[in-house]
């Protein structure tokens, strides 16, 4: 199977002006930067220092057309060529296919998940196309307190909308292939019931209207294999996720659209809030492992650009529908945990590096492997970059401190250093990297509605500038976290899958001052040799410095609920959805808030003692395969549990426990009988 | 152990003097499982459960088949289930019953011929149904020639290994 193209005509103009354009800026830029560093001939850390810019300006340079292109595509409002969209009489008929929704979790508090199913599936009953759909939990809790939970709120869910035989619940023994795996046992099992299947992640909130419209244009289009929503960060109170969510309300959109302008069919499937078709991805998308060992070897990590890759290498077009709308998740509630969800991002993305070049691919998903690859990698550019800088200098010093007769042998041009043409490329540097914000802000202000719904014109300028210089702030130190993770990946970091922290809590001084130390460190020692240098440079660097030396403080202030609810209060950082909010995330969050679940401290002891934990475990155990062995784990358990002295279980046992019916039963008839008599 | 002579401490099935106290444990942590908690209730259902048995030392193990086929009599009317493998039928129906809630009308929703109409529909719309029946398939492991140049000269050298994705 070859790679070959279902874009409509227009791609190639389009693709032609974003790369094209991003390659001349690029040799532009790096023209430029050449005759501002060989005034006085090139060394080899000026060498270096042009080979990182090439690399960093080009990225910067892609960005900034893309955003271009989002600007124009979203300034005329014209849809996308490519998919044929629903005419007012198809969009009115029944959906004749069927289609699950899935939503895989890992030890997810089981209150907001579930309250997002409920607000879904009660948004796509809303819309009476409640037939054509199934919903799956697909649980990969390896805590046993988590899976309880999950059960019982599976259980409260289904009482209150009546959902059994509609809602499934399912929980995986073994957690093999992580989520891809848990999907591709889904696909296995039950995927053949299905056309389609919409992919959640367990913060995912969609609205139901968008799900049936997604079918429908599955339906209508039977070459389009996934068709990616841009979810939009809502519901969090931190003033750092507000800071995503209003960055991501404002900007996204101009750069999900620009994507979308150029990419057209060969688009990127982001794993989660899309639809994808199931036999087609169950046939042609079952991932390899790859061969060699750890960061680039071994089951592929980030499931989702490989899928597309592979999905578009079997003929089918993959579509990132900015249109679509109704499409929401929630942003990490502090730079920590966006940091910690880096770090599981980070080696997947720098193992699509191996598949760049894998055979049949189409040239787009080669480029979307390295636009990943980048999107990490680009920060320990930036540093290598802001080093090389630093040692160009030094060089340069110690080169005119070493051979004073040095400087006499140069023309006299060469002996004063070009501010303006550094200042000019500076600027141009800065304008691309800040244009996608100047764009989102000007279709902002250009809508009466979205900017009243932002507080009002003014307060939504005011936004975008607060916002610019808190992302200004953070960016040095999320370049030496990823930096961290890019060099500690490549020398054999271990990357552990944990659950992300999705609530608002605030994070303590200690815990930021252990973590952002090194930052702090790092930001005193470029500032010393910045000054050393000469005290113009460090007002270069000031940005950088600034940032590193307020880490401490930063971190902890951002994580702060109470910060981002005052700027609330005072119209700034507000969103649209968070002025008038949409019909489905109001119910998910009344949903959250009326039906909060009391936390299961000891699973086993819960199951045992609580009547309704107790069936409902052993209900479900029975559509559980059980383990081929008994572990050894349920016999030193069985040991804890039913003899005389009570001792506590570790998890496994526990685990062990939960798996065993005969063990339950036992248990519960023993506490019962003890407590009779 | 002489049951006759054994003084009865069994705390709810008052009705039944003659039952040994451990039979009436056992009874009474069986449909304690169904979240009866009211002594009267569980003093019903054990008398209930024991409805025509006669000998006087009846063992708790006994006692509880008595019960448990009762309930799954019981069960079997009330719900329509299509396969019940041995014992699913008790287990589903019990957790049905506990979600519903269905211990709230009292013991004589057993005992009594008659069940609310309410308590009937709850409990059919309450079986657990954690997955439908799987339709097994498999998802084919695609492969990937990460380097076609380089695996095209592995070929005509013959030597080192293939630079394509293995097998899991």
């Amino acid at each position: 199977m070859h790679a070959h193209s279902f874009s409509p005509e227009s791609a190639g103009i389009r693709r032609l002006f974003v790369l094209g354009l991003a390659a001349v800026t690029t040799v532009a830029g790096t023209w430029e930067m050449h005759r501002l560093l060989s005034a006085r001939g090139t060394t080899v850390p000026e060498g270096v220092l042009l080979a990182l810019f090439v690399l960093c300006f080009g990225w910067i340079a892609l960005s900034f057309w893309t955003a271009v292109a989002g600007f124009l595509q979203l300034a005329v409002s014209k849809r996308l060529p490519g998919l044929r969209w629903p005419t007012a009489e198809e969009a009115a008929k029944r959906l004749a296919s069927r289609t699950s929704v899935v939503m895989p979790v890992h030890n997810e508090d089981p209150a907001s998940v579930f309250a997002n199913v409920q607000a879904t599936y009660e948004s796509v009953a809303a819309t009476g196309q409640l037939d054509a759909f199934d919903f799956y939990i697909l649980s990969d809790s390896t805590r046993p307190e988590a899976w309880i939970a999950e059960e019982l709120a599976w259980a409260d869910l289904c009482r209150r909308v009546g959902g059994q035989g509609r809602i499934f619940y399912r929980r995986r023994t073994d957690n093999t292939g992580k989520k891809a795996g848990n999907l591709q046992d889904f696909c296995e099992r039950w995927g053949r019931h299905y056309d389609f299947t919409i992919v959640l992640d367990a913060d995912s909130l969609m609205d139901g209207r968008t799900l049936v419209t997604m079918a429908r244009l599955m339906e209508l289009n039977p070459r389009a294999g996934i068709l990616q929503a841009p979810p939009l960060n809502v519901g969090r109170s931190t003033l750092f996720a507000r800071l995503q969510q209003f960055a991501g309300r404002v900007y996204g959109p101009v750069v999900a659209a620009g994507a979308a302008a150029w990419q057209l069919g060969e688009s990127n499937y982001w794993g989660h809030n899309a639809i994808i078709r199931t036999e087609a991805f169950i046939q042609h998308c079952g991932l390899p492992v790859l061969p060699g060992q750890q960061p680039f070897g071994g089951h592929i990590l980030s499931h989702d650009f490989v899928e597309a890759a592979l999905m578009r290498r079997a003929g089918y077009t993959v579509w990132l529908v900015t249109e679509l709308g109704g499409s929401f998740e929630q942003p990490p509630p502090s730079l920590l945990d966006y940091a910690q969800r880096d770090r599981r991002w980070c080696q997947g993305n720098l193992q699509h590096l191996s598949l760049v070049a894998a055979g049949g691919l189409h040239p787009i998903s080669r480029g979307h492997f390295l636009m990943g690859v980048m999107s990490y990698a680009a920060s320990p550019l930036w540093l290598l970059f802001l080093t090389s800088g630093l040692v160009a200098g030094l060089w340069d010093g110690w080169l005119s401190f070493s051979n004073p007769h040095l400087l006499e042998d140069l023309p006299p041009e060469a002996m004063h250093f070009d501010a303006k043409g550094s200042m000019r490329l500076f600027a141009v540097s800065m304008g691309m990297l800040f244009a996608p914000k100047i764009f989102g802000l000007l279709l902002g202000l250009a809508s009466a509605k979205d900017s009243a719904l932002m507080g009002g014109r003014v307060r939504l300028v005011l936004s975008v500038l607060l916002e610019s210089v808190l992302a200004t702030l953070m960016a040095p130190v999320m370049m030496l976290f990823q930096s961290h993770f890019v060099f500690g990946t490549l020398l054999g970091y271990k990357v552990s899958w944990s659950s992300q922290q999705r609530d608002d809590a605030d994070l303590p001084w200690s815990e930021a001052a252990r973590r952002h130390a090194v930052h702090t460190a790092v930001g005193v020692g470029l500032a010393a040799v910045a000054w050393f240098l000469s005290p113009g440079l460090l007002l270069w660097l000031s940005p950088v410095v600034a940032g590193l030396l307020l880490s401490i403080p930063l971190s902890v202030f951002t994580s702060r609920a109470s910060l981002g609810l005052w700027l609330e209060r005072r119209g700034l950082l507000v969103i649209p959805e968070e002025s008038e909010p949409p019909k489905v995330l109001e119910r998910s969050q009344e949903v959250a808030g009326e039906f909060a679940m009391e936390p299961v401290a000891d699973a086993v002891d819960h199951v045992i003692s609580d009547a309704k934990a107790h069936a409902l475990h052993l209900a479900l155990l029975e559509s559980q395969p059980s383990p081929a062995a008994v572990p050894m784990a349920l016999a030193s358990a069985r040991r804890k549990l039913l003899g005389d002295t009570a001792e506590p279980l570790s998890a496994p046992e526990k685990t062990a426990v939960l798996l065993d019916a005969h063990t339950l039963t036992e248990a519960r008839e023993r506490r019962l009988t003890i407590a009779v008599s | 152990m002489d049951s006759v002579t054994t003084p009865n401490t069994c705390p709810s099935v008052t009705t039944t003097e003659w039952v040994r106290p451990e039979t009436c444990v056992a009874l009474d942590a069986f449909f304690q499982g169904f979240g009866f908690e009211a002594a009267e209730d569980l003093a019903a259902l054990a008398a209930w459960a024991l409805e025509g048995v006669t000998a006087s030392n009846v063992k708790p193990q006994a006692a509880v088949a008595l019960a448990r086929a009762r309930v799954e009599t019981w069960l079997t009317r009330e719900l329509d289930m299509d396969v019940v493998g041995e014992g699913r039928l008790l287990t589903r129906g019990r957790a049905a019953f506990v979600l519903c809630d269905g211990a709230r009308f009292g013991a004589t929703v057993f005992t009594r011929d008659a069940v609310p109409h309410e308590l009937s529909r709850a409990l059919s719309a309450a079986v657990p149904v954690p997955t439908p029946a799987q339709v097994a398939t498999a998802m084919p492991e695609q492969q990937l020639v990460l380097w076609p140049l380089g695996e095209r000269l592995r070929r005509w050298l013959r030597a080192g290994q293939p630079d394509m994705s293995v097998s899991r």
